[in-house]
């Protein structure tokens, strides 16, 4: 895409960038609906390549997307049954559990932040320890009566929700080539090649984001889980799976697996303070990994937009949205600068405008001609 | 064996893509999967299909109707070929990313189906089978236009 944003002027530029923050100010409004089709999007770029086998196989398209849709949806449906029971079950323990890891995390910073006052003069006048112990021992006693019952009933709220995702993936499946005849079929002779390509590039764009995001998931997840086993962190396969599907909120979701994986180790360990120091260079590590291996590796160069440009762009989606416009803003603006690029194409192209023009001129006449030639 | 009956029987459409050449060696069911993949457009008379130099993306089949290839802008004396009923162009577009070698102009009101160059790409990793005897056609069309180019040199 930076070979492409070289070609893209100020004006389009511009367009692009508005669009972009329009766009998920809208999504904002029905996120209801925007998240699961984001997930449906995601399933079927994992599910395409084996619905091709399937169909390679000998089987119809629609059988395909009708087995590999269903197995997931089964999968998905049989993974809540199991964990139902377990977390009804535990639901008692968790108030306790927060408040020991909460209580666990504040005392690192405490000590932090009690060195600190030793070390430097006007932050004692402060007496931040204190307040901060203060205020996190509030935060746990409320937590059950403020925020717990909140969790349960967004997660509920938004299950029926996600389980749109499958049944959206299903009708992708299936009729993502009708789709996009019946797109290709609304535009004029003119463009229709312009515009075939276009869909194709779409498609690419969102492809390599997806998947790459999947992939670059599973790695962090790897990663993750490995280093916290090495370091002896406990669960670190929870840890792990948590903090590498946080990472999909940029620049917060790392700070809060981070946040989470310091807390555990601080509270099952205390005082051994270099076991956090460790965490903490595991998590800027994998940071750094990411940013120049694993994202240029798996999501590739070509989706990689000007760094400055994505600091800007999450700013500004956070205003708008939020954490929600934060995991937005870059596919949209990687979908809206193709968009951006072959329109850009395709108005400045005065030929195609031309053969536009004379195409409708040739209509008109069409239309016209048994009245002109009962006028003559 | 009513899938047997269903399968070998060819709707009017499927009969009117069976006409078009290079799709004469392909089996009814291919040429079920051959249909999901195009796109049907209609030119009215005079219209420009696609200009010499473009960038090429797609085949183009002649259902019905005349096209005339020429060189840009030169209908009468630049003309190549005149095409008809069951014949395509623009197959470069299959092969590379190369422009359009001459003008496509409509001399009658025709409809055409469209191949976009990725979906044919797609066609080779899924269906290998289809996609072998449709490459095969291609190369005999090229080769016989080829043949066609030689001898209207050497007479």
């Amino acid at each position: 895409m930076n070979a492409n944003a070289s070609r893209i002027g100020p004006v389009t530029w511009c367009g692009i960038i508005g669009s972009t923050c329009l766009l998920i100010f809208l999504f904002q409004k029905i996120l209801w609906l925007v998240v699961p089709f984001l997930l449906a999007l995601l399933l079927y770029y994992l599910l395409a390549p084996l619905s091709n086998k399937l169909v390679l196989s000998g089987l119809s398209s629609n059988l395909a997307a009708t087995l590999l849709s269903g197995a997931f949806l089964l999968v998905v449906i049989g993974a809540l049954l199991l964990i139902y029971p377990r977390v009804i079950a535990n639901a008692g323990e968790w108030q306790s559990t927060v408040m020991r890891y909460l209580d666990g995390g504040a005392r690192v910073v405490e000590a932090l932040l009690f060195e600190m006052q030793q070390n430097f003069a006007f932050l004692r006048k402060g007496n931040l320890s204190v307040e901060l112990r203060e205020k996190t021992l509030g935060y746990a006693e409320q937590f059950s009566d403020k925020h717990l019952g909140g969790a349960i009933f967004t997660v509920v709220a938004w299950l029926p929700s996600l389980l749109l995702a499958p049944i959206i993936a299903y009708f992708l499946l299936k009729d993502g080539g009708t789709l996009r005849k019946f797109i290709a079929e609304t535009v004029p002779n003119a463009y229709f090649e312009k515009t075939l390509y276009l869909l194709h590039a779409l498609d690419k764009t969102a492809r390599q984001y997806f998947v790459g995001m999947f992939k670059l998931t599973v790695i962090d997840a790897v990663f993750l889980v490995f280093g916290l086993w090495i370091l002896g962190v406990p669960s670190p396969l929870t840890l792990g799976l948590i903090a590498a599907v946080l990472g999909w909120v940029p620049y917060i979701g790392p700070i809060i697996g981070c946040v989470l994986a310091v807390m555990v180790a601080a509270t099952d360990f205390p005082g051994e303070i270099s076991l956090v120091y460790a965490v903490v260079g595991l998590f800027g590590l994998l940071r750094v990994l990411d940013d120049f291996v694993f994202v240029p590796f798996v999501i590739g160069k070509n989706m990689s937009i000007h760094p400055l440009l994505t600091l800007l762009m999450f700013f500004v989606g956070e205003a708008i949205a939020g954490v929600a416009g934060l995991m937005l803003v870059i596919p949209i603006l990687g979908i809206v600068m193709v968009v951006g690029e072959t329109l850009e194409i395709i108005f400045r192209d005065t030929r195609l405008r031309a053969r536009h023009a004379y195409a409708r001129q040739l209509h008109k006449r069409a239309a016209n001609a048994d009245l002109e030639m009962r006028q003559h | 064996m009513l899938r047997s009956l269903t399968g070998k029987f060819e709707s009017p459409q499927l009969a009117t893509l069976r006409s078009i050449s290079l799709f004469s060696q392909i089996a009814t069911g291919e040429l079920r999967t051959i249909r999901g993949l195009l796109h049907h457009r209609t030119y009215l008379k005079d219209e420009v299909i696609f200009d010499e130099g473009e960038e090429g993306q797609a085949i183009y089949f002649i259902l019905s109707g005349k096209v005339l290839i020429c060189r840009q802008g030169k209908p009468v004396e630049g003309v190549i070929a005149e095409l008809g009923v069951g014949q395509c162009f623009g197959e470069m577009a299959l092969l590379d990313n190369a422009p359009r070698m001459a003008q496509v102009r409509a001399t009658e009101n025709c409809s055409l189906d469209v191949l976009f160059r990725e979906d044919f790409l797609r066609l080779i990793q899924t269906h290998s089978h289809i996609a072998s005897k449709l490459s095969l056609e291609l190369a005999r069309m090229m080769g016989e236009r080829l043949r066609q180019t030689v001898n209207s040199y050497v007479l």
